[in-house]
């Protein structure tokens, strides 16, 4: 016989499982130009979640029929690693990461100035080596860094947070525990920060009216935190000119 | 050759000693919210202007305009370029320019025939709506090798009035070449302390008093 599972308080005098409050990130770090052989690159440590993105191009899109002579295509390949689930994952590109290849690759379109490179696609590599819950938030972080980090002409960066509902609470960037809740609400949300134009958003669960208003305040206050961070990483890659321009 | 290299890096280099007072920008970041005239890697949105790349901005400067720290090569006219001829065709040559496509030499640009692997020099004639350039000016090398630099520092690597490249050349008795394109021929002299100095030019593009510090990498390592 099976044990009733006992109910967890998600969020107990204003804490949540792992500590953080209600509207706090995990820890995150990121690094651009990691990869050598890439033309952009980034690495991103969000909590427990680890990913690698390299981004090839633009090159000349093949096969030939996908070529659009008015705009270039963004190649989004969204991919896990075996050992990035607690079980082995099978390394076949199953239907959750095809649909997460494709949403995150429209994402990253509305960015980039697509229209100065017809004919040709910019690929972009996602490697998930660690999870724990928001990982097509954390890559499509990385991968807007590494777009950055290639060079390519971009109308903003795109930044993305989770935003959700675990017993009963509205609350930011959830983790795995957080997402198994009964009743849990799973929110990725991504934005272009200087127009606040959403990019991304998807939604499994139920909210109420007031509890989406809330949670989308959340996610873009969480969205402009990471993109805070997100400037940070792009600039210490050369961060020595600032010292330099201090001084003077 | 080495005139029309200096042109070439003039525009940049010249740009940035103008105005002292720099910024690291990100793509989307705000450049000026006055109304100034547009230079490269920017854009205009509702009034204001924003940058397109990650790059260096001089607030100062009356042209709001961005150097790119990082970027690919997209051929202009009049760029001097180093490329490997990949194939023949009936009427010419195609050239590889580290670019996103090869681009066209004509048979009747060329005193001798190219054969494939070659390395040449050209200038860019024109480039189409697609980023095709056709090229012309063509100069045949014999021997030597490729380097492959960034293109977004060559403006450096050239210097103001080619005076880096003089500094190189003078420091290790090389024959170079430098493309637009980010690959540059070089023959004879010391090629080892060649790509030393250059990996310097490329870590720390931007900061100040550059010429400088190549020179001083160059005499410690003609000591040892």
């Amino acid at each position: 016989m099976a044990k009733k599972e006992e109910k967890k308080d998600y969020v107990k005098s204003g804490k949540r499982l792992d500590g953080r409050k209600v509207d706090e990130l995990r820890p995150i770090k990121m690094e651009v130009g990691v990869l050598p052989n890439a033309d952009g690159s980034a690495y991103i440590e969000w909590g427990q979640n680890k990913i690698l993105v390299g981004v090839h191009g633009p090159k000349e899109a093949l096969p030939k029929h996908k070529q659009n002579p008015y705009r270039g295509l963004v190649r989004y390949v969204y991919r896990m690693a075996t050992f990035s689930v607690p079980d082995r994952k099978n390394p076949k590109p199953g239907r959750r990461e095809i649909e997460i290849s494709k949403v995150s690759g429209e994402a990253l379109e509305h960015s980039v100035f697509l229209e100065k490179f017809p004919n040709t696609a910019i690929d972009v590599f996602v490697e998930v080596l660690d999870s724990n819950a928001g990982t097509r938030v954390a890559a499509l972080t990385a991968a807007s860094l590494a777009l950055a980090d290639a060079g390519i002409p971009m109308k903003d960066l795109v930044c993305a947070v989770g935003v959700g509902k675990a017993g009963g609470e509205i609350i930011l960037d959830l983790n795995k525990d957080e997402e198994d809740a009964p009743d849990a609400v799973d929110i990725p949300f991504a934005i272009m920060p200087r127009t606040e134009e959403i990019v991304l958003l998807q939604m499994d669960g139920l909210l109420s009216r007031q509890e989406w208003q809330k949670a989308a305040k959340l996610g873009m206050e969480g969205c402009k935190r990471v993109f805070e961070m997100q400037k940070e990483a792009l600039r210490k890659k050369y961060g020595k000119m600032e010292q330099v321009s201090e001084k003077k | 050759m080495d005139e029309e290299q200096g042109e070439a890096g003039l525009q940049n280099s010249e740009q940035a000693v103008e105005h002292k007072k720099k910024q690291i920008v990100v793509p989307g970041e705000l450049i000026t919210d006055e109304r100034k005239k547009l230079g490269q890697h920017v854009f205009i949105e509702n009034g204001k202007i924003y940058s397109d790349a990650l790059g260096i901005t001089y607030p100062d400067a009356g042209v709001a305009y961005v150097v790119p720290l990082v970027g690919i090569y997209l051929p202009q006219s009049d760029d001097l370029v180093v490329g490997i001829v990949e194939r023949e065709t009936v009427k010419g040559y195609m050239v590889g320019i580290n670019s996103i496509y090869p681009s066209y030499i004509s048979a009747d640009k060329c005193r001798d025939m190219l054969s494939k692997g070659g390395i040449v020099s050209a200038k860019v004639n024109s480039v189409n709506e697609i980023n095709e350039a056709e090229l012309f000016d063509v100069r045949v090398f014999y021997g030597g090798e490729i380097l492959s630099v960034s293109p977004a520092k060559v403006p450096r690597i050239i210097g103001k009035n080619g005076s880096m490249l003089a500094v190189l050349k003078n420091g290790t008795g090389c024959n170079v070449v430098v493309g637009r394109n980010g690959w540059a021929w070089v023959k004879g002299g010391d090629v080892a302390k060649l790509i030393d100095a250059i990996k310097l030019i490329e870590a720390e593009s931007h900061l100040d008093n550059l010429t400088v510090k190549v020179e001083e990498l160059l005499k410690a390592k003609k000591v040892e």
